[in-house]
């Protein structure tokens, strides 16, 4: 870069962040000075290359949800209304016990299922700082728009969910309307896992559909320039070719010539 | 119409949830792709993005509405990427962005792009990756934050808690580090633009 145009000066014309006297000046600089036109047709094409560059596409989805703790207390006050859904209250509690207890059986394994009402979510290998990302203070904590709001980790009573999950299946085994109820939520579940799997799978297929044109276009491409090499190649083999016989043409021409020649004589 | 995003703060101080929830729909793929592009690593960015509506939930008390809420929201997952620089206390990862799916970035092509092209500029988009994770922090940040999110010189010095000569530099020093990276990885650049 000359020193006539400062850099900051290049950087703002570059960003078109200047005022018509400036770019004036900077205008009327650049004709004059190759040096600082080639730099800035450089920083250009730099420009054109960072537009390639994309982040992925993750499926964030990401929501802020109160504490369970206070979903909680909301739902221990009486309801304004009893619905038809109040009776089946034990299967759901026999339900969120139940996948409280896999869910830390899991998670051993690094591997998280959630099954909420917004769908069916499978992940494994769960970072630490995700989970860790939960703020007590003030009951509220980012997750995936699809997890299912856990009960909080803080004093769980293992036996008392043992208990209570003791006492819920005898009350379903007592009750066939809430049996039914579980079977029908069962159906549902299942439903909605076999959906989950489905889309996972068409996901799956998706990306190894996006890998293969990749390396189809990768072969191509190094087809397609093994060709060019090989047509050089070629070429040139052709011309050093047609040198070879234009001279041995050339020696016998000369050779005749000389026979004719003798034979006159 | 949709609600600004001043609305929408004011709403969620006010204690709507779902206000506040329109917003993180509304900003976390940029904050994503900021993140991913100051870190350079997929999972890594995902949580920050994550802590950063976190954080931003939790001090909305705090927050006066002198800048954007953007701005805010910018300058907090930059915090949070630079104590991850200084945690990690490595250099960003030249993470090629394998989650692109080449399916959907063909949907995305213009009608006259070909396959080549598309593949041309996946594979300058890799070089690019590279040559920014050799940037210092600040340079890289300042690019990021110009090229990427479109912000003004004095946003930037703003942001970043520098004068706006300082900003320039950087994003000179950087644009002609990355040249040169450029020019070495021998990318062939699609189109040429001259004065």
């Amino acid at each position: 870069m000359c020193n006539q145009a400062s850099k900051d000066l290049l950087v703002s014309y570059l960003y078109d962040d200047l005022n018509d006297m400036d770019r004036a000046k900077v205008d009327m600089h650049l004709r004059a000075c190759d040096e600082c036109r080639t730099e800035l047709n450089a920083l250009r094409g730099v420009r054109v290359d960072l537009a390639s560059w994309a982040p992925p596409l993750p499926d964030l989805g990401f929501r802020i949800v109160r504490d369970a703790k206070r979903l909680a207390d909301q739902d221990a006050r009486p309801a304004p209304r009893p619905s038809w859904r109040s009776w089946l209250t034990p299967a759901a509690g026999l339900a969120a016990a139940a996948t409280l207890v896999l869910a830390a059986a899991l998670s051993l394994a690094h591997i998280e299922i959630h099954n909420g009402p917004d769908g069916f979510t499978v992940r494994t290998g769960v970072s630490k700082s995700a989970a860790a990302a939960f703020d007590a203070r003030d009951g509220a904590r980012a997750v995936l728009a699809r997890d299912v709001i856990l009960p909080s980790d803080e004093g769980i009573d293992l036996a008392g969910i043992v208990r209570r999950i003791d006492a819920l299946e005898s009350a379903v085994h007592d009750t066939p309307q809430l049996r039914n109820a579980v079977a029908m939520n069962a159906r549902a579940s299942d439903e909605e896992l076999i959906k989950r799997v489905r889309e996972l799978v068409a996901r799956s297929e998706m990306k190894q559909q996006g890998e293969l044109v990749l390396r189809i276009a990768q072969v191509v491409n190094a087809f397609d320039a093994q060709r060019k090499d090989d047509l050089a190649h070629i070429q040139a083999n052709l011309t050093n070719l047609q040198g070879t016989v234009t001279q041995e043409v050339v020696a016998h021409r000369e050779l005749v010539n000389y026979m004719t020649a003798g034979k006159q004589k | 119409m949709a609600s600004t995003d001043e609305e929408l703060v004011s709403r969620s101080m006010g204690g709507d949830l779902d206000s506040f929830n329109q917003l993180v729909l509304r900003w976390e793929r940029p904050i994503y792709a900021l993140a991913y592009r100051v870190i350079g690593r997929e999972e890594d960015a995902r949580d920050v993005c994550q802590e950063t509506f976190l954080r931003a939930f939790r001090a909305l008390g705090g927050f006066k509405g002198q800048a954007k809420f953007s701005s805010w929201l910018y300058r907090i997952t930059l915090n949070l990427c630079r104590d991850w620089i200084r945690r990690e206390r490595r250099q960003p990862l030249a993470q090629t962005p394998e989650g692109v799916d080449l399916v959907e970035l063909a949907g995305e092509a213009e009608d006259t792009e070909s396959i080549e092209e598309l593949v041309a500029r996946k594979e300058i988009g890799a070089a690019v990756a590279k040559a920014m994770a050799l940037l210092p922090e600040e340079q890289r940040t300042a690019i990021v934050l110009k090229e990427y999110h479109g912000l003004t010189f004095q946003e930037i010095a703003d942001m970043l808690d520098c004068p706006l000569s300082t900003v320039k530099t950087r994003l000179y020093q950087g644009l002609t580090v990355l040249r040169r990276q450029l020019e070495r990885s021998n990318v062939t650049r699609l189109k040429d633009h001259h004065v």
